[in-house]
């Protein structure tokens, strides 16, 4: 087969794929970009003004509700439901704690938030080495792969 | 610059007339001015000034009006002594990408700097994504690229990394995900001449037998050691509407959770041993206002590099938290207790704190303290006191001043000022706005 039949082959089997691609996707509307109405502070409760099921996520709107238990574990939701989260963070929010190299600890950046669960509140350092033996596993979901300059000023 | 600065570079150029009319722009800048001065027994007292710059661009609704572009990042530098180890100034571009949303099945393409969180991806990546939803309730992700690279040189990522994430879903019923992470050259050692692959697995489920109770969690499978990664999951109920419960199981085997991750070269984790906890939390909304949670947890860790890092610890406490005058006044009270297993130490921790955001002034005070079991560097305990007001001096532009004060066993005194000017403009009304 010479460049051109080879080149054309491909386009045709290109364009075949897209199409039947096309018609596998759903034609349901997607999330809009935005929440439509703006949210004020604190923690909010989406089954307080939503009963039905998200679109897209096909899960009841309660089910993100920022509950102690949601905002603990939300990594188990941000992991399947990241276009839902940007419907109302934006990445950066995600960076105040989650980056590959942090410049400020999350508390100390937002000093002025302490409503907000955040990592690492006062003496930290002190406490890593209580924390870090009864659970490193928690310590290494943020540190050593990414964001390890404070880490690697002791341990070499 | 690399091909991915290259073609970011071309892209804003060629998307420049566009962005020009682009008909909604975001744009946060935080500027930071913190003073410190350390004082550490044995040491010359130091002072702190560093002054950090982090900026945040939206730029939506460009050309077709489904384009956007996303800037983040930040640069400090020192006014005074060194702040950090590293040198007096520093900065991360922590994402920079176009993202392109077409208007059904939740389609996107993104290209760039960003964040991949899919299944058991949670990288950030110089690359392109792409995901949308198909029909009969399937989904189907892929990403690929190179990992962003830290910025120690002995600490590198592989040369490239690639991945995606199926799922299917049944609506209000369930979704089952299956996940995949193939990175290719992984610098095993400082030299760099020893180089690996990391593989991972991963399959995820939330599950709604009925609507007070959801099952939430995933399991990672490491397929270049050949064994399980972690088991994470979350068990929640919610028999009324002021009473919530969960319990929680994780697991994790640090030899297949690590195998050929640039981590080892710090604790070397993947060395073996496991760490598996369980534990659960109670929820009680006394009145709309007031929330209490009681939360436990059991740690059992099995280390094969010492015998000494075996053990049960536990974990548990409660918090108690009271919103008033329509969310403006929050504030807070918790107590926890981690007790230790028989070589490690224990420590209770007790913290306080209040905010009132008027609108126009917004002020908070917060009090933590630590209570040692064994004494640490000849000290039992530890606190900070932080204090904060700021003034909005327009809608979108806050100033204000943090003042924090503490002691601890590595600091005999250490005091903290920060001055903070917070610009957050969006073009439209939308969302949190966070």
């Amino acid at each position: 087969m010479n460049g051109a039949k080879f080149c054309i082959f491909s386009m045709l089997a290109a364009a075949a794929l897209a199409i039947s691609a096309c018609s596998l996707f759903s034609s349901e509307a997607s999330l809009p970009a935005w929440h439509a109405e703006e949210l004020g502070e604190g923690r909010p409760i989406c089954a307080e003004c939503h009963e039905d099921q998200i679109r897209g996520t096909l899960k009841p709107f309660a089910s993100f509700n920022h509950s102690r238990d949601f905002i603990k574990n939300h990594r188990l939701y941000a992991a399947r439901e990241a276009q839902l989260c940007a419907s109302c963070h934006k990445s950066s929010f995600c960076n105040d704690c989650h980056a590959n190299q942090l410049e400020i600890k999350p508390s100390i950046k937002l000093g002025n938030r302490p409503d907000r669960e955040l990592i690492h509140r006062g003496d930290y350092l002190t406490l890593h080495k209580i924390d870090g033996k009864i659970d490193p596993g928690s310590c290494y979901k943020c540190h050593g792969r990414t964001n390890n300059d404070k880490c690697v000023v002791c341990h070499r | 610059m690399n091909k991915i600065g290259q073609f970011l570079s071309l892209a804003l150029v060629a998307l420049l007339p566009s962005l020009a009319c682009a008909a909604d722009l975001g744009l946060n800048s935080t500027t930071l001015f913190r003073f410190e001065q350390r004082a550490v027994p044995g040491f010359a007292r130091q002072t702190v000034v560093p002054a950090t710059q982090f900026l945040r661009m939206d730029l939506e609704k460009i050309a077709d009006g489904n384009l956007s572009l996303h800037l983040y990042g930040w640069e400090r530098m020192d006014l005074a002594d060194r702040s950090t180890a590293d040198g007096s100034n520093d900065g991360d571009l922590a994402y920079g990408y176009l993202n392109y949303r077409f208007p059904t099945a939740n389609a996107e393409l993104k290209g760039g700097r960003f964040m991949v969180r899919e299944g058991v991806a949670a990288e950030q990546i110089d690359g392109v994504s792409a995901r949308a939803d198909l029909r009969k309730g399937f989904s189907l992700a892929l990403f690929g690229g190179a990992p962003v690279q830290l910025d120690r040189d002995t600490h590198g990522k592989g040369d490239y990394i690639a991945g995606g994430r199926g799922s299917y879903r049944l609506k209000g019923k369930m979704e089952l995900g299956l996940s995949g992470l193939h990175e290719g050259g992984v610098r095993l050692n400082s030299a760099g001449n020893s180089k690996g692959d990391r593989q991972l697995l991963g399959g995820d489920i939330w599950l709604a037998p009925h609507r007070l109770v959801e099952l939430n969690g995933h399991t990672f499978y490491n397929s270049a050691s050949d064994g399980i990664a972690e088991h994470s999951y979350l068990l929640a109920f919610k028999p009324t509407k002021v009473i919530s419960a969960s319990a929680i199981y994780n697991e994790q085997r640090f030899k297949n959770y690590f195998t050929n991750s640039n981590v080892r070269s710090l604790f070397n984790p993947d060395n073996g041993g496991d760490v598996k906890s369980f534990g659960g939390n109670l929820g009680w909304t006394i009145a709309v206002p007031l929330e209490l949670t009681a939360d436990y947890r059991h740690y059992n860790r099995t280390s094969l590099v010492s015998s000494d890092n075996n053990g049960n610890s536990d974990r548990y406490g409660l918090d108690a938290r009271l919103t008033l005058l329509d969310r403006k006044l929050r504030s807070g009270l918790a107590y926890h207790r981690s007790d230790g297993a028989n070589s490690f130490n224990s420590y209770s921790e007790l913290r306080g704190y209040c905010l009132y955001d008027s609108g126009r002034y917004v002020n908070s005070l917060d009090a933590i303290a630590q209570f040692y079991k064994n004494s640490i560097f000849n000290k039992k305990e530890a606190f900070e006191l932080i204090a904060s007001s700021g003034y909005r001096i327009l809608q979108d532009l806050l100033l204000s001043g943090e003042i924090a004060y503490s002691r601890n066993p590595q600091f005999s005194d250490d005091l903290r000022g920060v001055l903070k000017l917070t610009y957050n403009y969006a073009d439209t009304s939308k969302g949190a706005k966070k």
